[in-house]
């Protein structure tokens, strides 16, 4: 079939500009009428070179430029940069500001997960629990709002502890939109679990093993849904875990409705933690002292984002600017289970397991690939980058 | 003066004029419902004729490598057969303008041609997502046609005639859906695979195919391909409801009836998940067809047939 229309004819791009792509990215998928035989992803498109700016900014501006890093997972960036600098600083936030920290994170993976269910949703084509759940969603964005003041970049960290505090109005809040949601997700397992149509397009679809998710390294929600143990609010407690541990939710299915029913349960996880949290607040200050210089030294950092294991390494000279910064989001992690598991499923099924993990590509670009008229391709160093935007900044074209 | 009355029939009412503003009516209507449904607001009551002007004043992009008369001949085609296949239909439940012995038959096949125009119209560009989009359409149009078809000559086969004044003339007497109730939901659920309606909408599912067959359609094609499927909503509500709903005896058991099988409609938009192309070839053929064969079966021996 192919030889007389040429191979191009069967290759159907999806990106970079795409209904099905929030963000910019590439998926070539080669088809055999509605059959994918191979698939390539190609990133870069949304490259914001965040942490070459982080080289020019202090360590209290670099807080605010990591939390753009991703416009879901705002404060999980920040929280992973903030305990790396403190670390790198010798200080440690009060138990109050720690434990706040793991309010905000919970209540932002709770806002992280009902988004991705209805965009899930929205990929089969089930636009009814796409608006009911971002309905719902508001309701976590209107707690974050009266909390922090932001409805996305909370900003809710400070280096040394947090900027807000909860009081009683603020905890009653809280709990009366986490009754309302309690219920709506108990619902929405329902119906993810037993509506028949919706599942005709999850069970079994983009099955993951144990061993597959092992060997290319997925993490989060996904790796969970195959079975892979892997938490690092668990495996590595960071901010107030240690003193709230979360319960490790893991379905073995590996396919799609493992990882609608993982997320899910992992909201009723998060409900728990935050109602366990708020009754048991350490009293105290919600914030240390930071000292402006940060002696030198390396750290990593790693937490739990929404989307799995979110990665920081920094460096710093002994200087008010970090030297290096280096982020690694989940989805980078992950993309590499797509691009193979999409492979034998239909057409109809690349954009459900490319949401399947909750990929979120702007977090993820920290290069830039270029492609060739010709076919040829090579990626381009820190330094070519550099030059780049200097000879563009001087007003000359490459 | 026969002729003149023809004509204005014709043009203006029931068929032409009246049918366009019915389809964009319900197309609003159906619309709205599913945002209601969908706890949305949805659109104000013009926003469909709002999109056609806007469509109609828009600039037409036809991309390289098309044949022309194709792309631009198409859309018209499209909506002429629709409009066409309205002179046999007892439109806001009036007597058909025209009528023939068998003018079922040539009513239904001029309701396929619209899906034909858009299928045609998706393989005559050379975009990816227009191709597969076009696959899809076609691919469709024989899974529900012969089930949809056959669903609708169950009422006929009891009226004994194919021509649909004779058969809405038993259908008044005989409400059709208690004594065929798979006919009826066989016959409600092919219109919505006609349509590409959710669940049915895979040929133009944007997270897959953008828009389907009609991906490289801009300005004056899409508006007149869009008019063609509101038209053929309104036909194919009216078809189902004079057959299997009591006959539509005048304008407003019309509205009653065609309104009630859109809300019905509606609603199983809304709770439905979209089926992938495969499942709906599988779902048509294996239920589907048989559910319908039953139901002749059933006709056959009721009205004893076997003696």
């Amino acid at each position: 079939m192919e030889e007389t229309t040429g191979t191009d004819l069967f290759t159907v791009p999806i990106g970079p500009q795409h209904p099905a792509l929030k963000e910019p990215s590439h998926f070539r998928i080669t088809v055999d009428g509605e059959i994918v035989t191979d698939a390539t992803v190609r990133l870069g498109y949304a490259h914001r070179g965040i942490e070459k700016a982080a080289e020019a900014r202090n360590w209290v501006r670099n807080l605010y430029l990591f939390e753009r890093v991703c416009g879901i997972c705002s404060h999980i960036h920040a929280t992973a940069y903030a305990l790396g600098v403190e670390r790198l600083a010798g200080v440690e936030a009060p138990p109050r500001a720690q434990a706040i920290r793991v309010l905000v994170a919970e209540l932002e993976r709770i806002h992280s997960h009902l988004l991705w269910l209805g965009v899930a949703a929205h990929e089969a084509g089930f636009d009814t629990l796409f608006m009911y759940s971002w309905r719902d969603r508001e309701a976590i964005m209107d707690v974050l709002e009266g909390l922090t003041g932001n409805r996305v970049n909370y900003s809710a960290n400070v280096l040394g502890g947090v900027k807000c505090d909860v009081d009683d109005a603020q905890r009653d809040a809280i709990l009366k939109a986490l009754d309302m949601l309690e219920g709506r997700s108990h619902h929405y397992l329902d119906v993810v679990t037993t509506d028949a149509l919706f599942l005709q397009r999850t069970r079994g679809i983009g099955t993951m093993t144990r061993n597959q998710a092992e060997v290319m390294g997925a993490v989060g929600p996904t790796a969970r849904a195959s079975g892979v143990p892997r938490d690092v609010r668990l495996d590595a407690p960071y901010a107030a875990y240690a003193r709230y541990p979360v319960m490790r939710v893991v379905e073995t299915a590996g396919d799609l409705e493992a990882r609608f029913v993982v997320r899910i349960r992992e909201l009723f996880e998060s409900y728990r933690l935050i109602r366990y949290l708020l009754d048991n607040l350490p009293a105290g200050e919600i914030r240390g002292r930071m000292p402006r210089r940060v002696p030198q030294g390396e750290t990593i950092s790693r937490v739990e984002a929404p989307r799995g294991e979110l990665f920081y390494f920094l460096k710093s000279n002994g200087t008010d600017t970090p030297e290096r910064v280096k982020v690694r989001t989940p989805t980078i992690y992950n993309l590499t289970s797509v691009v193979k598991l999409v492979v034998g499923h239909q057409l109809a099924d690349v954009p459900m397991i490319l949401a399947g993990i909750d990929p979120c590509f702007s977090c993820n670009d920290r290069t830039v690939r270029l492609e060739e008229t010709n076919g040829r391709t090579h990626h381009w160093t820190w330094d070519q980058l550099r030059r780049y935007s200097l000879e563009v900044e001087h007003g000359r074209s490459l | 003066m026969d002729a003149a009355s023809s004509f204005a029939a014709i043009l203006f009412f029931p068929s032409g004029l009246f049918l366009l503003a019915a389809s964009l009516a319900y197309e609003w209507v159906d619309r709205k419902l599913l945002a209601q449904f969908q706890n949305r607001i949805g659109p104000r009551w013009f926003q469909p004729l709002a999109d056609v002007v806007k469509l109609l004043a828009k600039e037409e992009i036809i991309p390289d490598g098309v044949n022309r008369w194709l792309f631009v001949g198409l859309p018209i085609v499209g909506l002429a057969a629709p409009l066409t296949a309205a002179l046999y239909i007892p439109l806001a439940g009036l007597a058909p303008v025209f009528s023939f012995p068998g003018d079922l038959i040539v009513a239904i096949y001029l309701l396929s041609v619209l899906t034909m125009s858009i299928g045609l119209a998706g393989s005559n560009a050379l975009g990816r997502f227009s191709l597969v989009g076009a696959t899809r359409t076609l691919t469709q149009l024989f899974s529900y046609e012969a089930p949809f078809l056959l669903a609708l000559l169950g009422p006929a086969l009891i009226a004994g005639s194919w021509q649909i004044s004779t058969i809405i003339e038993v259908s008044a007497q005989h409400w059709f859906i208690l004594t065929q109730p798979l006919g009826f939901v066989v016959a409600l659920i092919g219109l919505m695979g006609k349509l590409e309606l959710p669940p049915f909408d895979a040929p133009e599912a944007e997270t897959e195919v953008v828009a389907g067959a009609l991906t490289e359609y801009s300005g004056r094609g899409l508006a007149l391909f869009r008019l063609g499927k509101g038209v053929e909503l309104v036909l194919g509500l009216t078809l189902v409801a004079a057959f299997y709903l009591g006959g539509v005896g005048g304008p407003l058991a019309f509205f009653v009836k065609t309104l009630a099988l859109l809300l019905i409609v509606a609603g199983l938009q809304a709770v439905l998940a979209r089926l992938r192309i495969d499942q709906t070839v599988g779902l048509w053929w294996r239920f589907g067809v048989m559910l319908v064969l039953v139901q002749w079966a059933l006709t056959w021996l009721l009205q004893g047939g076997w003696r």
